[in-house]
């Protein structure tokens, strides 16, 4: 289904009623599977992520050949493995993708290598792995942005030490590369339709700083646009890291409430600020 | 069966002891989490997860293990074969349209009308005859399952899907409800992914979570008429289940008025999707819902496959004998024994034979070295009585993992358990309907 | 050069073929005897076990009507490889293949999913019957080929079983108890008929089969190793059930005796010789 543009400059909003720097609603959870080390569950408009995470465990002889590797600190440190699995019913039409379609070992390999610079892995000795299986249950664009949110958030829940967030945002543009308009507007946040017409690329960044981690781009868009995108995109990773701090807190606050952990001790090892 | 499950590190010992505590006889058996025999894990359960499929479900058991179903439902052309489409378009024209209308509008109307409809919907089947039969197909349905590690051409993995795949469409009725008109059919896929990694034998949190999802998928209603190109409307609240659902008090009633054959016969729950259970013996004992660390001392494993099914028209006898009819219909679907990952497990060491504990063997160790580096016709048993002793006979204490299999006896009692009225596959089947359906 | 342009008769004297008139349409088959079995151990030298084994055709002049041939080898015991961790057991590995030209409509060289699924019953049935301990830190690989068509998976299950419980006695592992592998299923003639149990069912004599059921059975031990069992069964009782697995474990005894015999004879030939 072709998306009608035409309108969105008559009231500014876009096919799902927001404004261009507006982000979807989003949903996040921890720690929602008991036998994992760490676990977190992020809803970014549709797209409905549960991502897993197993280790830091002694690296594994034969390795899974599906999951794509980086090294922490120089190779000093864990070995971040990252795995998708996207569900067959994910998508409005079911697809089946197989372990080894490419598309998702380069997601795979993106978000491997974006966090290895994140994650401090040398307390942990190179020779140990932290496995992260991430888990598509819906998929309505910005794919690969939330799937670095999710693991993020997996990674705090299961106590890896890191130097911030690593969170990550989708900007487009109002107008496609054919129509050579130089005045487009950025948006933010985009959905499947909105992705399958309009250039637009991933943006992630170390937290709140304008620190970037990884870009993708793989849509053919004009330079000029370019820099007002990717600002869009930086100020949408300040608001998802906002976000997943607020969904952080609150899972303290509730330990805290419960009784797991008392008040000083954790939040100040912890130095969340 | 190794593969699926992780191998557990537990020594001879413990498993001796876990063996001897499960196969007591007199206080019954006792589990490591203190259980009864019959009892299930606790469970959390959802549906209506995912709004983009036509059913979806969600379990969580209380070891950590979890699964995510999704069903979709494609439209697809029936092949027609050339011969079959002469021979039938006179004389059973439009015969399947209209019932097939009403029994879809019923569900927005009183019970009552459903019942009708449903014996309309017998009748028309009767009616259709070999042809329709013919025309169903198995290919209609494709199941896939997804266990992370594994491959998913891994045996396990395969062993999962033709057991899931083959209690659905062992009494052949499911294929019918995908049926349109005779030239095309829903396509129904569905995907069972495990979330978790598998910390216990999958198979009954898959089941159950198969079962839910497919409790839960809608079809939209069909709005086009006999053969046409199907058109299906956009209301998706108008959508019915592939199960229907009906009240659950027309059913106590027609329980409490057994009198009435033909009433109760009328009510009674129409078919529910089959539900897999796993069942383990140990010695004498008969335990459902084994953990990883019970199965790892199984004698024998055993999946039964049971549906809840309308009682059906090649059932004379059980309208009969109206006064037993309970408000299940359980029938059985399909049974497959299991190799217990007790099998695998490394054998103790008696005392007897033990160097170490001053054992008889001390003296016969050259015997036995040379026995096990040249494995040839006459092993050490066979040349030291001590030696054979343990081999073949059961040493108090000292496990040695089972040898052989189960005992005709035992693998119909494990199979009647499920099956028996007020057994676990009802209280199962009972637990699961208390699930909101959303 | 010679003639290429025509078929030309043979140069020497030949006789005229002689048809002989079909024997008439087999004696119906009796409901409490299986078909018979032709099985043979030693056929492939290169293995250290093998057997073959073939099912009586109940009904030779059908044409594409042919009947099951099953051949098993058994590599092994031998040892693992290096990386392979510490196995207190022997590892046992099953094949289960259909031969490219087995089926009606040929198949790949590749394993589908139907044969992965019954590689895992006849490892189940076999497994039962192998005294693992006795051969720590090795690996046994058993490979089932079905060399012909026709057949549904219930018989190729407890063929390959039997076929290969006579290969693993070839190669000289230690087992319990030689395993057997035996078929009964409820068929149903038409709808007016009350469905009947047969033994060893031939698919394409009957006319729906309502239930079936497969069996590995240890007849010195009366254990079974392997069940399968599908179908549909009228009512919720379990009289019907057990009459069928009766039935499965008759036609799992009448097989081992045909194992039993064969072993024997092979025995008894080897003494010759030596």
């Amino acid at each position: 289904m072709p998306l009608d543009t035409s309108t969105y400059n008559l009231a500014l909003l876009r096919v799902d009623g927001r404004r261009w720097n507006e982000l979807r609603q989003q949903k996040g959870q921890l720690g929602v599977q008991p036998s994992a080390d760490g676990s977190a569950y992020l809803e970014m408009g549709n797209t409905k992520i549960q991502c897993i995470i197993t280790g830091p465990n002694e690296r594994d002889t034969k390795s899974t050949s599906s999951a794509s590797t980086a090294p922490t600190s120089h190779g000093l440190g864990a070995t971040v493995a990252v795995s998708i699995m996207i569900a067959p019913f994910a998508t409005v039409d079911r697809k089946r993708r197989g372990r080894n379609d490419k598309r998702l070992q380069e997601m795979q390999t993106t978000i491997a290598s974006g966090l290895a610079a994140t994650v401090q892995g040398q307390s942990y000795g190179p020779r140990s792995t932290i496995h992260i299986s991430l888990n598509v249950l819906s998929q309505d664009g910005s794919l690969l942005a939330c799937l670095i949110n999710a693991a993020s958030l997996a990674l705090v829940d299961a106590g890896v030490p890191m130097t911030d967030y690593l969170v990550a945002c989708t900007a487009g543009s109002t107008s496609s590369y054919a129509a050579a308009d130089e005045e487009a507007d950025p948006l933010l946040d985009l959905n499947t339709q909105e992705e399958q017409e309009l250039p637009f690329l991933t943006l992630a960044t170390l937290g709140a700083t304008d620190k970037v981690v990884a870009m993708v781009c793989e849509s053919r868009v004009q330079l000029t646009r370019l820099e007002g995108m990717m600002a869009t995109a930086a100020d949408g990773c300040k608001g998802v890291r906002d976000f997943l701090d607020g969904v952080v807190r609150d899972k303290g606050e509730l330990m805290v409430q419960e009784g797991a952990i008392g008040r000083g001790e954790v939040v100040s090892s912890m130095d969340l600020d | 069966m190794s593969s699926t499950s992780q191998h557990l590190l537990l020594s001879p010992a413990e498993l001796a002891y876990l063996h001897g505590s499960l196969s007591l006889i007199t206080p019954g058996p006792i589990r490591p989490d203190g259980r009864s025999p019959t009892q299930f894990r606790p469970l959390t359960a959802e549906t209506g997860i995912l709004p983009g499929t036509n059913g979806s479900a969600r379990i969580c058991f209380a070891d950590g293990t979890e699964a995510v179903v999704g069903v979709k439902a494609e439209v697809e052309k029936t092949p027609v074969p050339p011969y079959e489409f002469v021979a039938s378009t006179e004389g059973r024209k439009g015969h399947s349209s209209a019932p097939k209308k009403s029994s879809r509008k019923s569900k927005k109307t009183t019970t009552e009308d459903e019942e009708i409809s449903m014996d309309v919907d017998e009748d028309d089947e009767e009616a259709a005859g070999v042809n329709e039969k013919a025309r169903v197909s198995p290919d209609w349905v494709e199941l896939s399952v997804e266990i992370p590690g594994l491959r998913d051409d891994d045996s396990g993995t395969v062993f999962l899907t033709s057991m899931l795949t083959e209690a659905l469409l062992a009494d052949g009725e499911f294929v019918k409800k995908l049926w349109i008109n005779r030239r095309f059919h829903w396509k129904l896929y569905l995907d069972i992914i495990l979330i978790s990694p598998p910390l216990s034998y999958p198979l009954p949190l898959l089941s159950l979570t198969t079962h839910l999802a497919l409790l839960a998928t809608r079809l939209p209603r069909l709005k086009s008429e006999a053969d046409e190109d199907p058109m299906f409307d956009d209301d998706w609240a108008a959508a019915t289940f592939l199960y229907p659902r009906q009240d659950t008090t027309s059913a106590k009633a027609s329980n409490k008025s057994p009198k009435q054959p033909s009433a109760a016969a009328a009510a009674a729950p129409a078919s529910r999707p089959p539900i897999t259970l796993l069942v383990m013996a140990v010695g004498d004992n008969i335990i459902f819902d084994p953990s990883k660390e019970e199965l790892a001392v199984a004698d024998s494993a055993v999946a039964v496959s049971v549906a809840e099914g309308p009682s059906s028209e090649t059932e004379p006898e059980s309208e009969s004998i109206p006064a037993t009819s309970t408000k299940r219909n359980l029938h059985l679907l399909s049974v497959r024994t299991i190799d217990p990952p007790s099998r695998l497990t490394p054998p103790g060491v008696p005392n007897s034979v033990n160097a170490a504990a001053w054992g008889t063997m001390t003296a016969a160790t050259p015997t036995t070295t040379t026995a096990a580096t040249a494995p040839a016709n006459e092993s050490g048993a066979a040349k030291h009585p001590d030696a054979r002793v343990t081999e073949t006979e059961d040493v108090v204490g000292v496990w040695k993992a089972p040898r052989g299999g189960a005992k005709f006896g035992m693998l119909g009692a494990m199979v009647a358990k499920v099956l028996e009225r007020g057994g676990v596959a009802e209280e199962v089947l009972d637990g699961l309907e208390g699930v909101d359906l959303t | 050069m010679a003639d290429r342009r025509r078929i030309n008769g043979p140069v020497g004297a030949t006789t005229p073929p002689i048809f002989d008139k079909p024997a008439g349409p087999a004696a119906a088959k009796t409901r409490d005897a299986i078909r018979k079995i032709f099985l043979k151990t030693g056929i492939t030298p290169s293995a250290s076990g093998s057997a073959y084994l073939e099912l009586e055709n109940p009904n030779p002049q059908r044409p594409g009507n042919t009947s099951l041939k099953l051949s098993c080898t058994v590599h092994g015991p031998r040892s693992l490889p290096r990386s392979a961790p510490f196995s207190p057991h022997i590892i046992l590995t099953t094949h289960v293949k259909y031969a490219p030209f087995a089926t009606r409509q040929r198949r790949g060289y590749l394993r589908d999913s139907s044969e992965r699924d019954l590689g895992v019953h006849l490892e189940t049935a076999l497994r039962g019957a192998i005294i693992a301990d006795r051969w720590p830190k090795s690996g046994v690989d058993i490979i089932s080929q079905k060399d012909d068509e026709g057949w549904d998976m219930m018989n190729v299950l407890s063929g390959c079983i039997t076929v290969a419980s006579a290969a693993i006695a070839d190669a000289g592992i230690d087992c319990v108890d030689t395993v057997a592998g035996g078929v009964a299923a409820l068929v149903c003639k038409d709808d007016k008929t009350a469905p009947t149990i047969v033994m060893d069912p031939v698919v394409a004599e009957h006319d729906s089969i309502l239930a079936a059921c497969c069996v590995a059975y240890l007849p010195t031990r009366d254990e079974i190793t392997n069940m399968w069992f599908k179908g549909r069964l009228p009512g919720a009782d379990m009289m019907v059930y057990d009459k069928l697995m009766e039935k499965s474990l008759v036609a799992c005894r009448c097989a081992n005796r045909v194992i039993v015999q064969e072993l024997n004879e092979t025995v008894k030939k080897g003494q010759g010789i030596s």
